[in-house]
C-alpha cells in the first residue's frame, strides 16, 4: 500500500530544500542592491549557495554520479 | 543509420517470423511516436513559467528543453523490469505482455496524449501509457490481470498528493520570496528561472526517454531479437533521445499556454518559486522512494504560487478541468487501448485496421488543431480574452 513514511520524508525534504533555495536567491537579490561590503559579500554567498544547490540537483539527476 | 540496420535484419528473418517482425516494427514506430508526444506534452512542465514571465523567449525555451532532454536521454538507460510499473501482474503466474498488447496500449496512450494536447490539458504521459497497457491487458486476460492496490497506491493517491505537495512548497516559497525581496528587485528572479527550468528539463529527459527505451527493448526481447535482461541497444537509445527532443522542440504550445497563463498570472518571483518547488519535489520524490508525476507536480506548483502571491487569483475552473483530466486519463486511454486490442486480436487485418484508424484520428486531431492555432508567436505578446497579462516592457532581460 501507500508508503506514508516515504511520502512524509518527500514532503518535508521538498519543503525544506525548495524554500531554502528560494530564500537564498531572494536574499541574494535583496542584498545585491544594498551598499556596504559585508552585505554585498553576503549576497554573493547566497547566490553561491544557490549555485551549489543547482549542482547538487545535477548530481542527483545524473545516475552515473551516484552508483 | 542503425535503425535501418535493424529493419533489414528483420527482413532477413524467415517467412514464419514475418508476423512477429511486422509487429515489432509497428511497435517501435508507435513507441517512437509516443516518445515524441511525450516530449511535446511535457515541455510545459519545465518551460511554461519561464515563457510566461519572459525569462526565456518561447523558441529559446523549447530549444533549451530539447537539448537537455536529448542529453538526459543518454544519461540514464537502465530499463525497468516492468513496463506497466507493476499495474499489470506481469511474468510468471500473471499475464505475458505480448507485442500486440503493447501495440494496442501505445495506440491508447498516443491518442489520449493528442486529445489532451488539443484541449490544452497537462496530463501525465506515463498514466496514458499505463492506461493503454491496462486496457489491452484486460481484453487479453480479464480484470484479474490488474493489480488494483497498485493502481490505487501508484496512480490515484499520488495524483492527489503530487499537486498538494508541490502546491504547498510553491505557496511557502512564494511567500518567502515576496517577504524578502522588494518589488523592484524581483526582475532578477528571471535569471534563477533559467537554471531551475533547465533542471526540470534534464530530469525529464533522464526519466521519460527511458520509458520508451524500455518499451522498445522489452518488445525486442519478446520478439526474440534480444536476450532476456538485455540493456537497450545503442540505436534504441539514439532514436528515443532524438524522438523526445524533437517532440520537446515542437513545443506543446497549447499546454504551455494553459500552465503558464491559463491558471494564474505569473510574475518572475512566482515563476522562480514555482520551479524551485517543482524541482525540489521531483528530485525528492525520485530519490526518496515515492514516485510523483512531473506533470502533476508542475501544475500543483503553479497553483500554489498563484495562491501564495497577494493580489494573484487562481482560475479554479481551469484547475478543475485539469484535475478532471488527470482522473480520466488512465481509464480513457485504457478504453482506447482495450478497443484497439479487441480489433488487433483478430489478426493481421485487425492490426492494419488499428493502424489505419489511429492514423486517421491523428490526422483529424492535427487538422482540428489548426482551426485555432497556438504557437510560439501567440505566446509572445498574448492578447487573449482569458488573461490580461501585465506589461513588463521595462524589465526585459537581455538575450
Amino acid at each position: 500500500m501507500v508508503d506514508w513514511t516515504a511520502f512524509l520524508i518527500v514532503l518535508v525534504t521538498s519543503i525544506v530544500s525548495g524554500c531554502l533555495v528560494v530564500a537564498l536567491f531572494s536574499l541574494g537579490l535583496r542584498l545585491a542592491a544594498a551598499t556596504g561590503r559585508w552585505r554585498r559579500a553576503l549576497s554573493v554567498a547566497s547566490f553561491a549557495g544557490c549555485a551549489l544547490a543547482i549542482l547538487y540537483g545535477v548530481y542527483l539527476i545524473i545516475p552515473a554520479l551516484h552508483p | 543509420m542503425p535503425f535501418y540496420c535493424c529493419l533489414s535484419f528483420i527482413k532477413l528473418e524467415d517467412s514464419s517470423a514475418v508476423d512477429i517482425s511486422l509487429m515489432v516494427v509497428l511497435v517501435i514506430a508507435l513507441a517512437l511516436f509516443f516518445d515524441f508526444t511525450n516530449g511535446f506534452h511535457d515541455t510545459a512542465n519545465a518551460m511554461a513559467t519561464p515563457i510566461a514571465t519572459g525569462a526565456l523567449k518561447p523558441r529559446v525555451a523549447v530549444a533549451l528543453a530539447a537539448v537537455l532532454n536529448l542529453v538526459g536521454a543518454f544519461l540514464s538507460t537502465e530499463v525497468a523490469n516492468t513496463i506497466s510499473g507493476g499495474l499489470i501482474r506481469e511474468g510468471s503466474g500473471g499475464v505475458q505482455i505480448t507485442p500486440v498488447m503493447i501495440f494496442a496500449g501505445l495506440i491508447g496512450a498516443i491518442l489520449w496524449n493528442l486529445v489532451t494536447w488539443l484541449l490544452g490539458l497537462p496530463s501525465s504521459s506515463s498514466h496514458a501509457l499505463f492506461g493503454g497497457l491496462v486496457g489491452a491487458a484486460i481484453v487479453g486476460a480479464g480484470f484479474g490481470a490488474i493489480d488494483f492496490t497498485v493502481l490505487l497506491s501508484k496512480v490515484v493517491l499520488p495524483a492527489l498528493l503530487a499537486p498538494l505537495t508541490a502546491g504547498l512548497v510553491a505557496f511557502l516559497a512564494t511567500r518567502i520570496a515576496y517577504a524578502i525581496t522588494k518589488k523592484r528587485q524581483r526582475g532578477g528572479f528571471r535569471y534563477g528561472q533559467m537554471f531551475t527550468s533547465s533542471l526540470v528539463s534534464l530530469a525529464h529527459g533522464t526519466n521519460d526517454a527511458q520509458k520508451t527505451m524500455g518499451v522498445i527493448t522489452l518488445t525486442l526481447i519478446a520478439g526474440g531479437f534480444q536476450p532476456v535482461g538485455a540493456s537497450p541497444e545503442l540505436w534504441v537509445i539514439v532514436v528515443c533521445a532524438v524522438a523526445i527532443a524533437l517532440g520537446t522542440y515542437t513545443g506543446g504550445w497549447r499546454i504551455i499556454r494553459t500552465l503558464g497563463k491559463g491558471l494564474t498570472e505569473i510574475e518572475p518571483g512566482q515563476g522562480f518559486a514555482a520551479e524551485a518547488a517543482t524541482t525540489a519535489t521531483i528530485l525528492a520524490s525520485t530519490h526518496l522512494g515515492f514516485a510523483l508525476s512531473t506533470t502533476q507536480v508542475a501544475s500543483g506548483s503553479v497553483i500554489g504560487t498563484g495562491i501564495g502571491r497577494k493580489g494573484a487569483s487562481v482560475r479554479w475552473r481551469t484547475a478543475g478541468r485539469i484535475g478532471f483530466g488527470w482522473l480520466i486519463t488512465l481509464p480513457s486511454s485504457a478504453v482506447v487501448g482495450a478497443l484497439a486490442s479487441l480489433v488487433a486480436r483478430t489478426g493481421l487485418i485487425g492490426i492494419i485496421a488499428d493502424a489505419v484508424v489511429a492514423a486517421a484520428i491523428i490526422v483529424w486531431i492535427f487538422l482540428r488543431s489548426r482551426r485555432n492555432l497556438v504557437n510560439a508567436n501567440s505566446l509572445q505578446g498574448e492578447p487573449t480574452a482569458l488573461v490580461s497579462p501585465k506589461k513588463r516592457k521595462g524589465a526585459k532581460v537581455e538575450g
